[in-house]
């Protein structure tokens, strides 16, 4: 039985992994395809990339469930197999996992938006987040994080959904942009004000992840930090998607820039670090070693 | 009211997006015999643009731009059918097909620009997402539009912009319609790379970009 990850990361930075999706459509996941549904079509592939990051040193893989809310799900007509796929993508997670490193359930937003913007009501975001917590929980995952919401009413659904259906501890991260005066969600929530509903409401860690590049990610923990005193999360992307010559995707900030702002976001205080879009293994290798040498 | 401070608080009834008082200021418009598009032009356009700019000093968000485009149509509803009655043509920007491209789902974007443009006063052909490339022409022809927008928020699915081109090209219709893109994933690079009309970061600059477009034209 590990040691909670809540208890390690009082001793030292722990380490997430990176991008999911990129790593699927490399392996040959067709374009608008549902990467949720892949956890049961072709396991081994996703198997293979949270291999991939547990050998470049991530303590913590997040499971291949980002899209498996079943309203989100809806939109592949796959809403009956919530439970299913997201059982399934804990327990491909939990197999891939040495000794010693943990699994988070991976729970990103549903898309739509609640009422007055939407069609949604609370208890209907709620219902969809707690279905998709107990197939995490079934499957055998250590954490829930619920990551990457621009919607503060949405991101306090889930986590009241997740908690009312585990005993789980639940992270919570939000998606910030930068602003001459400071960092808001898309719906205008601050920092600070996500920062404290979150932590009012029983998240056991919260932070910021996406489209924030890792320079920007350093100003955007230090408010988190003031904001808080549950340990921070910060995975931030490798900048914005650009398409090369040959029309591939790729991202703007390149490895040496990214991992270069590692040591300040750790500085800045966050507890837990990882990557999001546009990160592959290379990146969480490297982060690794930065952390490692941070520590020391 | 005289017409003065009507104006005055028609605009600020869009700025606080508050529908019921935007709908009642219309009915008292149209009450007092006054002349409908000037009080679209100086009453609750000023009010759209104030939002756009208060949206782009980081002042404004996501909800307070849809609350004020919903109050800007709850005022049209209660305008266009008195202009209609009254055979005045309504100030129109265009007609213009949107929608998300084929394989992917994501529409929260696509659905603002949808609700700015309609309170800029185009006239707006919703597709939804995930919508077959031909159904973008299908429908601009059948309707008449003149501007297409596609949206991707994907990096796999931004490539349909491309091929919609080439698409319009093979058919002989690409001077036909302005193309604009816009998504997460999209730039201004890549709108020249691919020869779209024109990329827009957000739903303002959207409506900016249709209308220096137009009116270049």
């Amino acid at each position: 039985m590990n040691a909670p990850l809540l208890e390690l990361v009082k001793n030292r930075v722990v380490l997430f992994d990176g991008a999911m999706g990129t790593e699927l459509m490399a392996r040959g996941l067709p374009q608008g395809a549902s990467p949720d549904a892949w956890t049961i079509e072709r396991p081994d592939l996703v198997r293979e990339v949270h291999e991939a990051y547990f050998a470049a040193g991530s303590d913590v893989v997040s499971t291949n469930s980002f899209g498996a809310s079943p309203i989100k799900l809806a939109g592949h007509g796959l809403e009956g197999r919530a439970h299913e796929l997201n059982r399934a993508a804990a327990r491909l997670a939990r197999d891939a996992a040495p000794a010693g490193r943990y699994v988070a359930g991976s729970m990103g937003p549903t898309g739509k938006f609640m009422k007055p913007q939407g069609d949604y009501t609370e208890e209907e975001f709620s219902a969809a987040f707690a279905e998709q917590a107990r197939g995490l929980a079934d499957g055998g995952v250590d954490v829930l994080l619920i990551e990457t919401q621009y919607d503060l009413r949405e991101a306090l659904a889930a986590l009241r959904g997740a908690r009312s259906a585990t005993a789980l501890p639940v992270f919570v991260t939000m998606t910030f942009n930068a602003f001459p005066r400071g960092y808001f969600t898309l719906m205008g929530d601050t920092v600070a004000r996500a920062a404290a509903e979150l932590e009012r409401n029983g998240a056991q860690a919260v932070g910021a992840n996406c489209t924030l590049n890792s320079e920007q990610m350093v100003g955007c923990v230090r408010a988190i930090r003031q904001a808080t005193t549950l340990p921070v999360i910060a995975q931030a992307n490798a900048g914005q998607p650009i398409i090369g010559e040959d029309g591939r995707v790729g991202y703007s900030q390149g490895l040496d820039d990214y991992v270069r702002f590692v040591p300040e976001i750790v500085r800045a205080g966050a507890g837990f670090v990882g990557g999001c879009c546009g990160t592959n293994p290379s990146y969480i290798r490297a982060m690794a070693r930065v952390i490692q040498k941070e520590r020391s | 009211m005289n017409k003065s401070d009507l104006l005055t608080s028609m605009n600020k009834a869009i700025v606080a997006g508050d529908r019921a008082v935007a709908a009642s200021l219309a009915a008292e418009a149209v009450r007092s015999g006054l002349d409908l598009p000037e009080v679209i032009e100086k009453g609750y356009v000023p009010g759209i643009q104030k939002v756009g700019e208060l949206w782009e000093q980081g002042e404004y968000f996501l909800p307070e731009l849809i609350s004020s485009a919903e109050a800007m149509k709850a005022a049209m509803a209660v305008l266009e059918p008195e202009m209609h009655r009254q055979k005045i043509e309504a100030p129109k920007g265009g007609r213009v097909v949107i929608g998300t491209v084929e394989g992917d789902i994501h529409d929260i974007g696509k659905n603002l620009v949808a609700s700015m443009l309609q309170a800029a006063g185009y006239e707006v052909f919703d597709l939804g997402a995930d919508v077959k490339l031909e159904r973008f022409i299908e429908q601009a022809e059948a309707v008449g539009a003149g501007t297409i927008c596609l949206s991707a928020l994907l990096t796999t699915t931004m490539a349909g912009q491309k091929r919609f081109i080439g698409l319009l090209r093979d058919k002989g219709l690409r001077d036909k319609y302005k193309v604009l893109v816009g998504g997460a994933p999209a730039s201004r690079k890549w709108a020249d790379e691919i020869g779209a009309d024109g990329y827009a970061e957000n739903a303002v600059a959207a409506v900016k970009l249709l209308k220096s477009l137009t009116e270049r034209a």
